[in-house]
């Protein structure tokens, strides 16, 4: 109790101190400890929890009284602070707002100050979520403000040159700005740890300021701007938290949450009530976690510095959504039309946040679309109000904290020394800025490739989904993923460059901030292999002390089995491990190349250099195009969601939303069984794949009317490939494709010891992921440009894999491949449309033409092989054989479909398989290459239509 | 098995200064009419994956750097095949002020395949004769020898140096004895020996 009380308030400790502190060394000193007691305080409430289990806080009622008091004084100068800078700049709106605040406020205070009822017996509690959020906050957020100290010294001293430039001195903000950060936290800690309403309104009023003060840091009138923008959208949140709370207040309701949870299974007249409050929590909730409609004001705080964006994104700010929104979910399944808004405003916004990031090139941008979509997967996972969703969202905030709060200092840091934050100028980073590249690196595969965290969790997501039958959520994830994917993706690529003429630009870069880098980092890596820890420690005993059920999402060996590639990589990331050390030889640059970094002798005698460009659809994916039509819709939503509150009865929007849970579950075969499956279709796969190839070169030229060549001509091809002498154009492309071939081996191997078909979609995802590094690390403009189509492919195809694995779901009640032999008819009888989508996409991942965009076995002088252009030798030889795994695992994912419990049916899928390639050899040779736009417009079309086809049933047949 | 590599012979095609007649019988021999496919032939439109060079064409000063950074790009075993009498000794126009001569002025060949134009059964002819040559020098390799010391590379005489970028090319007098130092280095010519020669 008496560290709760210590944890909230010390952070006003270094606040003072920074407003204090004079000179860089003091406020070093102060901020230094002031975080490194903050974090010890918070791993000390850790361990003390663990000790105790979830606790509710008794406060004295006389104390409990001048707390309030306290809150309701602080909530009115809050007030006071938004009025006095609404008057300074004339912001009219804001200043209406604020009065209105104002009245409300005081009107509240007035109402329940006076009450008994405000002195709750129990106004704090500490269970696993808040503990969740105080070690995130505590942790991370102090780091953030570690970070601070040595980002805001570059910062000063290129404001005071700019000045002096134009002959002004800077003043000196910092004092006020570090003093900011730390209160922040203090308040954040309120909102984790208070039941009491009112208190959380206070800390959520505090934060909503702070974050004011702070976006309009540097003063100028854009600054200036994007703080009203946020402080307008923020109090019509806070005016209509406000207005739940005193709905509660005049209804005769508790002003607590678990007031509320209790009051809402008592299924009287007045639980009915509560839908109302909900509604207008969720509100709040969804404006600070800048949902659309009120997404703007998380893309204008981009203006501030650095640390304020990491601190608002990351850990706090919209966290602290988010964070009402967890405590709330036990309500939406009660009440569904609140579940319908949060989770349709969270579905949309993921959706087409997740495009518009596809059309930036700023990389804060990028990060706060990112943001953006992260939030409100988190929100419609939460408006499900399943448990199974609902663990997804936790370790969807958990672990987005983490990768974010990596990300946006390591852009920060980037900027100074770049002096750009624009990803077309992040060329060659990986040898600007090594050590920060790869922490760069690791943060943004924290953020989208399968065995980090941030992905576990959408496929948790995605399970939930299907548990709960949420269909139309599957194919919003489906289809945002697969944008996401292509937007990290890209920007991954761009990072990777290897540009061996660069120069090391990150000497000076200061102490403190590689001390917060490092550690967050090191977290993250942490987060990724404690994740099965974490499940089972603190997510899974607080869902089920909510929800009363623990879930099942994922199998415990899957977990294990990602651990261990989690560890893989950051080996291969983060340590100067090399598999390659071949002799160095240029980049092709079609014979004229002068050096190994894009510069050509061009035709007029002088040299020239060849530049690669980001793919942005700007025309398509524009923020001006989707954005106000996602506002539209999202706004629309809110409105019906309030008006069925103010004309539907509440006792008719009180009825539980038929939902059925399905839950048959398959362990796979186990780490062990994972593991000889692995070796199994590492022996077989290259075998059987290399003959395949080789039919299909024979097919292929009978059916252009000659011999064509031996059967066995791609395995002398490889043997050949194998022999040629070792070069390499730098030391990671070999490195990189070896993951790839490893990644789809294991993904081979999940799917032929009948483990979790999800995963293995994901293993090939990030072995397509290394592919593109490989490709886009030689610099060379060729692989680049084929490095971009195969993030396409892999975008175009994404949403009917994913849907593959959903349709062998809809048949079998598992996502385990084993399953179809337990069924006594084949899964296509169920899953007829999402095989015919299954089958359209199969043409791009086999990389046929008209698809053969990226590489194929054909040659295509244009873009000399693509992705593969140089790769020489025993580099070339791990791709071939990468692709005849593939191509034998695609087939068997056909012939999942025609496998049942009969042993005929084994032969049944052969025979399909066979029919199936000897399909696409045909289409291949009838074919013309045709443009990425066609290929995507066919992945995400048949996707869609057939997806939502096969799906729909499901949709219906809950109201049947 | 001794004679992988000859099985699987990925070819380049480069364009000298040619009149364009043996592009096209180059290319029509890797059309299906011809199927240069039976002997694994595959057209690759790059240096890092092939391992045969077909050069049409002569050599001039505008093509010359281009010739040698393809063949430098393409890894050892490795082969070059002049197609046509052009690319052989630079035919008709050897005389012409622009041409400085066949392949072998730039970098060393190890198959001459004559004909104006070059047919397609000379050109396959070429290449089957090619991956013999392959074969040799991967063994050559195997037993830890140098693949230079193996087909044309053996006897060439380092070719011609542009002394000035563009114009002036100097023919070297005489040929260089097989394993010149310019031959081991994988380069062709050395510069003080143009000098000299100029």
């Amino acid at each position: 109790m008496t560290l709760l009380y210590f944890l909230t308030l010390f952070p006003l400790v270094p606040t003072l101190g920074m407003l204090l502190a004079r000179g860089d060394r003091a406020r070093d000193a102060v901020g230094l400890m002031g975080s490194g007691i903050i974090m010890s305080v918070t791993v000390v409430v850790a361990v003390m929890f663990f000790g105790t289990g979830p606790q509710s806080f008794e406060v004295a009622p006389g104390t409990s009284q001048v707390l309030s008091i306290i809150s309701s004084a602080i909530d009115v100068i809050l007030c006071a602070v938004i009025l006095y800078n609404a008057r300074k700049y004339k912001s009219t709106l804001t200043t209406v707002l604020g009065a209105v605040q104002l009245v409300g406020s005081v009107a509240f205070a007035a109402m329940t100050l006076p009450a008994a009822e405000v002195v709750t017996a129990t106004p704090l509690h500490l269970d696993y979520m808040s503990v969740i959020m105080v070690l995130a906050i505590g942790i991370v957020g102090s780091l953030i403000c570690v970070y601070a100290l040595g980002y805001m010294k570059d910062f000063q001293a290129h404001d005071e040159h700019e000045a002096a430039l134009r002959g002004q001195t800077a003043p000196d903000r910092r004092p006020q700005f570090l003093a900011l950060m730390f209160l922040f936290l203090s308040a954040m800690f309120v909102i984790v740890t208070s039941d009491n309403l009112e208190w959380l309104f206070c800390g959520w009023e505090i934060t909503t300021v702070c974050s004011f003060l702070m976006i309009g840091y540097t003063r100028t009138p854009e600054a200036i701007k994007n703080a009203f923008t946020q402080i307008i959208l923020n109090m019509l949140g806070g005016i209509a938290f406000l207005a739940g709370l005193m709905f509660l207040h005049v209804n005769g309701m508790p002003l607590t949450i678990s007031g509320m949870i209790e009051l809402s299974g008592a299924g009287t007249a007045q639980s009915a009530l509560l839908v109302m409050p909900v509604v207008l929590l969720s509100l709040a909730a969804l404006t600070k976690a800048a949902q659309m409609p009120f997404h703007t004001w998380l893309l204008g705080a981009m203006v501030a510095p650095t640390p304020t964006s990491a601190l608002l994104h990351s850990s706090t700010m919209v966290k602290a959504g988010v964070f009402l929104m967890v405590k709330l979910s036990p309500l939406y399944a009660t009440y569904p039309v609140t579940g319908f808004m949060v989770t349709s405003v969270g579905a949309i916004t993921f959706l087409l946040a997740a495009l518009m990031a596809i059309s930036q090139s700023n990389a804060k941008r990028v990060l706060a679309y990112s943001t953006i979509s992260n939030l409100g997967l988190i929100s419609a996972c939460l408006g499900v109000g399943a448990p199974e969703a609902v663990w997804a969202a936790i370790f969807l905030i958990l672990f987005h904290t983490v990768a974010k709060s990596l990300l946006f200092p390591c852009v920060g840091t980037a900027e100074h020394h770049i002096g750009s934050r624009n990803i077309e100028d992040m060329d060659g980073m990986f040898s600007r800025m090594p050590h920060l590249t790869r922490l760069m690196m690791l943060g943004i595969m924290g953020m989208f490739v399968a065995p980090f965290g941030m992905l576990v969790s959408k496929w948790g997501a995605l399970v939930a989904f299907a548990q709960t039958g949420n269909v139309l959520m599957i194919m919003v994830l489906a289809f945002g993923s697969a944008a996401t994917f292509f937007f990290w993706g890209k920007w991954l690529a761009k990072l990777s460059g290897v540009d061996p003429t660069a120069q090391n630009v990150e000497v000076n870069v200061h102490k403190t901030e590689w001390m917060a880098l490092n550690t967050i980092a090191a977290l993250l890596i942490l987060c990724c292999v404690a994740f099965p820890v974490i499940s089972s420690g603190l997510v899974s005993p607080y869902l089920a002390m909510v929800f009363g059920r623990v879930p099942y999402v994922i199998g415990k060996d899957s977990m294990y089995l990602m651990v261990v590639i989690v560890a893989f990589i950051a080996v291969v990331l983060l340590t100067s491990f090399r598999v390659s050390n071949k002799p160095h030889v240029n980049v092709y640059l079609s014979g004229v190349g002068t050096d190994n970094y894009r510069h050509f002798r061009g035709s007029m005698g002088h040299e020239v250099k060849a530049e690669k460009r980001n793919w942005y659809s700007e025309d398509a994916l524009g923020e001006k195009r989707i954005g106000p039509a996602g506002s539209v819709v999202c706004c629309s939503i809110i409105l019906f969601a309030l008006l069925c509150c103010a004309w539907i009865g509440p006792e008719r929007l009180a009825m539980s939303a038929p939902s059925v849970l399905r839950g048959k579950y398959f362990e796979g075969s186990g780490v062990v069984g994972i593991f000889i499956g692995t070796v199994a279709f590492a022996l077989l796969a290259p075998l059987v794949g290399g003959l395949i190839d080789g039919v299909d070169r024979k097919l292929s030229a009978r059916m252009q009317g000659r011999v064509g060549p031996r059967l066995l001509q791609p395995f002398y091809d490889v043997a050949k490939l194998l022999r040629k002498a070792p070069a390499s154009v730098n030391t990671m492309d070999d490195t990189y494709m070896a993951c790839a071939l490893i990644f789809t081996v294991v993904g081979g191997g999940i799917f032929v010891s009948g483990s979790n078909t999800l995963l293995c979609a994901f293993m090939v995802t990030l072995a397509a992921i290394f592919v593109v590094l490989a490709s886009a690390s030689t610099q060379s403009p060729f692989a680049q440009v084929g490095a971009d189509r195969e993030l396409l492919q892999v975008m175009s195809y994404e949403p009917a894999v994913l849907l593959m694995s959903v349709g062998l779901y809809l048949a079998t009640d598992s996502f385990d491949s084993i399953a179809v032999t337990g069924q006594s008819t084949p899964i296509i009888v169920y899953s007829a449309p999402i095989f015919l989508a299954l089958l359209a996409v199969l043409t791009i991942k086999l990389r046929k033409s008209p698809f053969d965009l990226s590489y194929s076995h054909h040659a295509h002088q244009e873009i000399v092989q693509g992705v593969a252009t140089e790769m020489s030798g025993g580099t070339l030889a791990k791709m071939t054989l990468m692709h005849w795994c593939e191509t034998v695992l695609f087939l068997m994912w056909v012939g999942m479909f025609f496998v049942w419990d009969n042993p005929v049916s084994w032969v049944v899928a052969l025979v399909v398989m066979a029919a199936t390639y000897f399909v696409e050899v045909l289409i291949d040779n009838t074919f013309a290459r045709s443009t990425w736009r066609s290929c995507f417009k066919l992945g995400w079309g048949v996707a869609l239509v057939f997806g939502l086809l096969n799906l729909m049933p499901i949709l219906v047949d809950v109201f049947i | 098995m001794d004679h992988k590599m000859s099985r699987s012979p990925w070819v380049i095609h480069y364009d000298g200064s040619s009149c364009n007649g043996c592009d096209i019988e180059v290319l029509a021999s890797l059309t299906p009419l011809f199927d240069a496919e039976r002997f694994g032939v595959v057209n690759t439109g790059n240096p890092k994956h092939a391992d045969i060079f077909l050069v049409t064409g002569s050599v001039n000063a505008q093509n010359l750097p281009v010739v040698r950074q393809i063949y430098n790009q393409m890894l050892e075993p490795k082969c070059v095949v002049a197609c046509g009498i052009c690319a052989c000794s630079g035919g008709v126009f050897r005389d012409a002020y622009n041409v400085i001569g066949g392949v072998d002025r730039a970098i060393p060949v190890d198959v001459y395949a004559p004909g104006c134009a070059i047919r397609p059964e000379t050109v396959i002819d070429a290449i089957v004769e090619a991956c013999g040559i392959l074969d040799q020098k991967e063994a050559v390799m195997r037993a830890g020898g140098d693949p230079l010391t193996v087909g044309g590379a053996a006897t060439w005489d380092g070719g011609v140096e542009l002394v000035e970028d563009g114009f002036v090319a100097a023919a070297k007098a005489g040929g260089a004895p097989a394993g010149a130092p310019a031959a081991s280095a994988g380069m062709p010519a050395a510069p003080a020996a143009a000098k000299e020669a100029e």
